[in-house]
Order: structure tokens, then C-alpha cells, then sequence
């Protein structure tokens, strides 16, 4: 049996500045800090023994700037409701766990779906029981919007719908899917390009799209259907894309030319030259700079922008995919004497290739 | 009483209650040799693997299971007592009493009962020499099932938790004019 928790004779707790924490939970739709607000251990019990005016539970009480928000205090006016403020007094005395309010968590769930944070939005959809059906009128919108051309609408429709996925076979309880593009990259680049059209950069584009759009979405049901599609509203959508999973793609843009430019520079040396091991006569100096010259690894350290001590490849890869999460699209591994690098590799000519600023090929850029 | 999500193999093999089980190994081969015939006519993509590598599990386990006498029973009786137990938690809900003790009765129970008739024994049945023998099942089939049979089971579980009372939460009202509107103003970008 659990040990029920002393009393505290002298703590009164503000009933406002509970409807203050909510709100504020409500309106930045925070998920996490709306149950801990219910939690046996909440400082907005009177059993408990935590208290809102320590710091480390600042963070939960709204600052000036928030109170003068207008979803702020639209949220503390919902709260302020009799009927819910009694309903959340009478909770926050229950000796048991809270059920929490539906009628402050399906405000929270489209706040933090508004703000983009899908994983609580999804939380608490879930707990509503409406998360399938949210998803299921989030596509049917995306796809209107695509019909009318309205390509960041379907792209916002897409992100949304495929932000709300939850992972039923997570262990052991299900969890909402998420974005982790480092491991996902890291799958995408498994095993080894043995021909060019290994090589995802280098498909014809029909077959990078897909790719592309079902790794860029995390869903490949959702990407499915876009597929009858035409071609250049596919290649539209995944630039609306891009730019939606990574504001800085311009400057990877800039540093994937630059690379390629290295790469070609790499590839040009007279065999030997860029050898780690290589055979060199002068002076050490020389030998050294030569070395240093040489090095395949600068390629990848360019791509990413730093070089990162002692790493691999894939150490480079998952920092690309953090990063900038569209990139590992755009590389593949090769084998440069005794170490493997990632190489930039795209079709200059492709369609996808221009309208995302990749294409090195003066004329060419979208 | 409502028995959506709670796995049943009598259905799944399509043979009688009363079935003996010389007459659930005949309409298993005769199932699985169905199967094993479509899998070699269509294309495997990602999507039918998964949708027939669960087919198989399914029929495998429904032959482990009701081949044998003893553990059909037990497996038949934790199924309608599982169903008996919603039944009681609906109705006591209905009626206002408080229903904590027996929600958490009926989801340890649900959880025990999926977890034991749905994963573990279609993973087991993947072992069973008679089960080999028809469907060929071997380790890379069931390095591929775990993750389709864990899904199969938490979808199960959703299932029911559906159509079952509100407990974490209290129930929504959910007016979809409003929903389909809020959704409007994230794909149209409004008040971002």
C-alpha cells in the first residue's frame, strides 16, 4: 500500500496561480507541465510538500511578457471558469490520481499543434481519443490545399498529420513517433553504394522523390499519397518541405557546392597523392602539409560545416542529419584509400537537384 | 458482450468451438498451403510482408493453441473472463459507482491475456516443428514479426480501450464543425 504523503498544516496554496501555471501550460501547450501540475508531487497540491515560490518551479508560472499574451489569456479565461476551477480544486484535493480536464487538454492539443509540438499534441489527442481522427481531417485538408495549389498549405497539412503518428508497437507502452532523422539517416546509408543508382542522390528522380519525401515525412503511408501526383508539384512540395525540417538549408546549399568543388579538386590528384600513408620525400613540413592537403576527411568536415575529432563517417552522418535532416539525401559513402568518407552526390540536372540550390552548375539553380 | 479486440483463433482458423483437433490440423494445412500459395503469386512489397507474415503467425498459433484440449479451455475461459470483466467495469460506470479497483483489474488482466495469446504464443508457435513444417517459419521470420506482432498487439489493446469509459481523463465533448475549423486555421497558417 503507498505511503500517503504528511500533511502540511501551514501550506495555502493560490488557487490563482494554479489557473496562472495551467494557463500557461494551456496556451504554450505543454503537455508535460500540464500533468505535473496533477501530480501527487505537484506544488500546486496542498499535500505536497513542493511550493510554487521555490525557484526551481519558476519556470512553470508565467512571466510578464506571457500575461500579455492574447492565447495566454485566453487560456487563464477558460481556466477562470467556475465550473472548471472548482473542477480542478477538487481534483488537486483528491487523495488519488487526477483525471485530467478535457475540457483544458483539447485547447492545450491544438496549441501545441498550432506551435509544432507534435509529440505533445499527440499526447494528448491521444488521451481524447480524437489523435486518428485529427490525423485522418489533417490529410483530407493537406490534400484539398494541394488541389488548389497551395503547396505550403499541404506542406503545414502534412508536417502536422504526420507529427501526430503514434508508434503502437513502441515498448512497453506506446509512444508518439519521432522525428529522429540521425538514426533514420544512419538506416538510409546502411549499406554500401555498390553501383551510382545505390547512390540516393543519383536516382532518377521518380525514385528520389519517393525516397525523399517518405524519409522527410517519416511516413511512408504519407508520402504514398502523394505519389499520383504530378512531378513538379511533388518537387515543389519536398522544397516546401526542405525548407520546413531545415530553415538553414541555404548555407548546407552553399557548402554542398563547395564540396563538390573539393571533391572534384580530390578526385583530379595524380594517384598517390592522397595517400594517408603515402610515400613522400622533402621535408617533413612538406610531408606534413601534403598530408594535410589531402586529407578525403576535409570533405565531409566541409559538408557539416566543423571538423569533428577521431570520427567516422557515421559520426559525421548523424551530425549532417541533426543538423540540416534533408542532407543525408544528398551524400553517399565512398572509400578513399583506407578510410571511408561521405562524398556529396546529386545529378546536376535533376529537377530536385536545382530547385533545392544544390545544382553546381552555373545556369542551373532554381 | 462486445469481443472486438480480444484475439479469437476459433474465428481466425474458421473452425467450430467444438472442433477436435484432427479437424483444426486440416483446416490449418489446408489454410496455410492457401496462404503459402498466394505469398509465391504476388509481389512482396514492405507493406504485404508484414500484412502476411502476421496472416502466418496468426494460423500458427491458432494450431498450437487449439490443437491442444487443455489449453484451448484455459485460453477460452480467460477470454470470456476478460469479457465479463468489461462488461461489469461498462456497467458499473453506467451506474456511477466508483470503477477504479476494477479498471485496473481489467487492464492487468487485458494486458496479460494479449501479451501472452497474441505475442508470446504466435513468437512460440514460430517454433513448433508441425508449424515449420507448413509455413517454413524461421528466425528471419520471426526477426521480422516481433515488431509486426507488437503492433498487431498494442492495436488490439487500442481497440478496446476505445469503447471503453473515460478514466484518465474526463469525457470530451468534441463538436467536429470546430475540430475541422481549428484545422482550417494550421493548414491555412493562422494565428501562428
Amino acid at each position: 500500500m503507498a505511503r500517503k504523503a504528511p500533511r502540511s498544516q501551514e501550506k495555502i496554496v493560490d488557487i490563482e496561480i494554479v489557473a496562472k501555471a495551467l494557463a500557461k501550460a494551456v496556451s504554450e501547450g505543454d503537455f508535460v507541465n500540464f500533468c505535473l501540475l496533477f501530480h501527487p508531487a505537484s506544488p500546486a497540491r496542498e499535500d505536497s510538500p513542493e511550493r510554487f515560490e521555490t525557484d526551481k518551479y519558476a519556470y512553470l508560472l508565467p512571466d510578464d511578457a506571457l500575461e500579455a499574451d492574447p492565447r495566454f489569456r485566453e487560456s487563464l479565461a477558460v481556466v477562470r471558469r467556475v465550473e472548471t476551477r472548482a473542477y480542478i480544486a477538487a481534483e488537486l484535493r483528491a487523495n488519488r490520481p487526477a483525471r485530467l480536464p478535457s475540457a483544458l487538454l483539447l485547447p492545450l492539443a491544438d496549441n501545441a499543434l498550432r506551435l509544432g509540438k507534435y509529440t505533445s499534441a499527440a499526447q494528448a489527442y491521444e488521451l481524447l481519443r480524437i489523435r486518428g481522427r485529427m490525423q485522418d481531417e489533417l490529410f483530407r485538408q493537406a490534400d484539398a490545399a494541394l488541389d488548389g495549389h497551395d503547396i505550403a498549405g499541404g506542406v503545414r497539412g502534412y508536417v502536422a498529420a504526420t507529427g501526430l503518428a503514434y508508434n503502437y508497437a513502441a515498448f512497453p507502452e506506446p509512444l508518439p513517433a519521432v522525428a529522429d532523422f540521425e538514426r533514420r539517416a544512419l538506416m538510409l546509408h546502411g549499406n554500401y553504394p555498390e553501383t551510382p543508382e545505390d547512390c540516393i542522390g543519383l536516382q532518377e528522380t521518380g525514385a528520389l522523390l519517393r525516397t525523399a519525401l517518405s524519409y522527410l515525412l517519416l511516413d511512408p503511408a504519407a508520402a504514398a499519397r502523394l505519389e499520383p501526383r504530378p512531378e513538379d508539384i511533388r518537387v515543389a512540395f519536398l522544397r516546401e518541405l526542405v525548407a520546413k525540417r531545415d530553415p538553414d538549408w541555404p548555407a548546407f546549399a552553399v557548402r554542398f557546392r563547395e564540396a563538390v568543388a573539393m571533391a572534384d579538386e580530390f578526385g583530379d590528384r595524380p594517384a598517390g597523392e592522397g595517400a594517408p600513408e603515402g610515400e613522400s620525400t622533402g621535408t617533413l613540413a612538406a610531408e606534413i602539409e601534403q598530408q594535410l592537403r589531402a586529407d578525403p576527411t576535409r570533405i565531409m568536415a566541409h559538408l557539416v560545416g566543423r571538423e569533428l575529432a577521431h570520427a567516422e563517417w557515421w559520426q559525421y552522418l548523424k551530425e549532417l542529419a541533426y543538423k540540416h535532416p534533408p542532407a543525408p539525401l544528398f551524400v553517399a559513402r565512398q572509400t578513399v584509400g583506407d578510410v571511408e568518407i561521405l562524398a556529396p552526390r546529386a545529378r546536376p540536372d535533376s529537377p530536385v537537384t536545382r530547385t533545392l540550390g544544390l545544382s553546381w552548375q552555373a545556369g542551373l539553380d532554381a | 458482450m462486445v469481443d472486438d479486440g480480444y484475439v479469437n483463433y476459433f474465428e481466425i482458423l474458421g473452425v467450430a468451438e467444438q472442433a477436435k483437433p484432427g479437424e483444426v490440423r486440416k483446416t490449418y494445412r489446408r489454410k496455410m498451403k492457401d496462404l503459402v500459395l498466394e505469398i509465391a503469386r504476388v509481389e512482396i512489397t514492405e507493406e504485404r510482408r508484414a500484412h502476411y507474415l502476421l496472416e502466418m503467425a496468426k494460423l500458427n498459433a491458432g494450431l498450437c493453441l487449439l490443437r491442444d484440449v487443455a489449453r484451448r479451455n484455459a485460453y477460452w475461459e480467460e477470454r470470456n473472463e476478460l469479457m465479463g470483466l468489461e462488461q461489469e467495469w461498462r456497467e458499473a460506470d453506467v451506474k456511477g459507482a466508483d470503477t477504479d479497483a476494477l479498471r485496473r483489474a481489467f487492464d492487468a488482466k487485458l494486458r496479460d491475456f494479449l501479451s501472452k495469446y497474441v505475442e508470446e504464443l504466435m513468437l512460440d508457435a514460430g517454433r513448433d516443428k508441425e508449424c515449420v513444417e507448413a509455413s517454413h517459419w524461421d528466425a528471419a521470420h520471426e526477426r521480422h514479426a516481433s515488431r509486426i506482432l507488437r503492433h498487431y498487439r498494442q492495436g488490439l489493446h487500442q481497440k478496446i480501450l476505445e469503447r471503453l469509459p473515460y478514466a484518465e481523463v474526463t469525457p470530451p465533448k468534441i463538436d467536429w464543425d470546430e475540430r475541422r475549423r481549428v484545422i482550417a486555421g494550421i493548414v491555412a497558417a493562422k494565428g501562428d
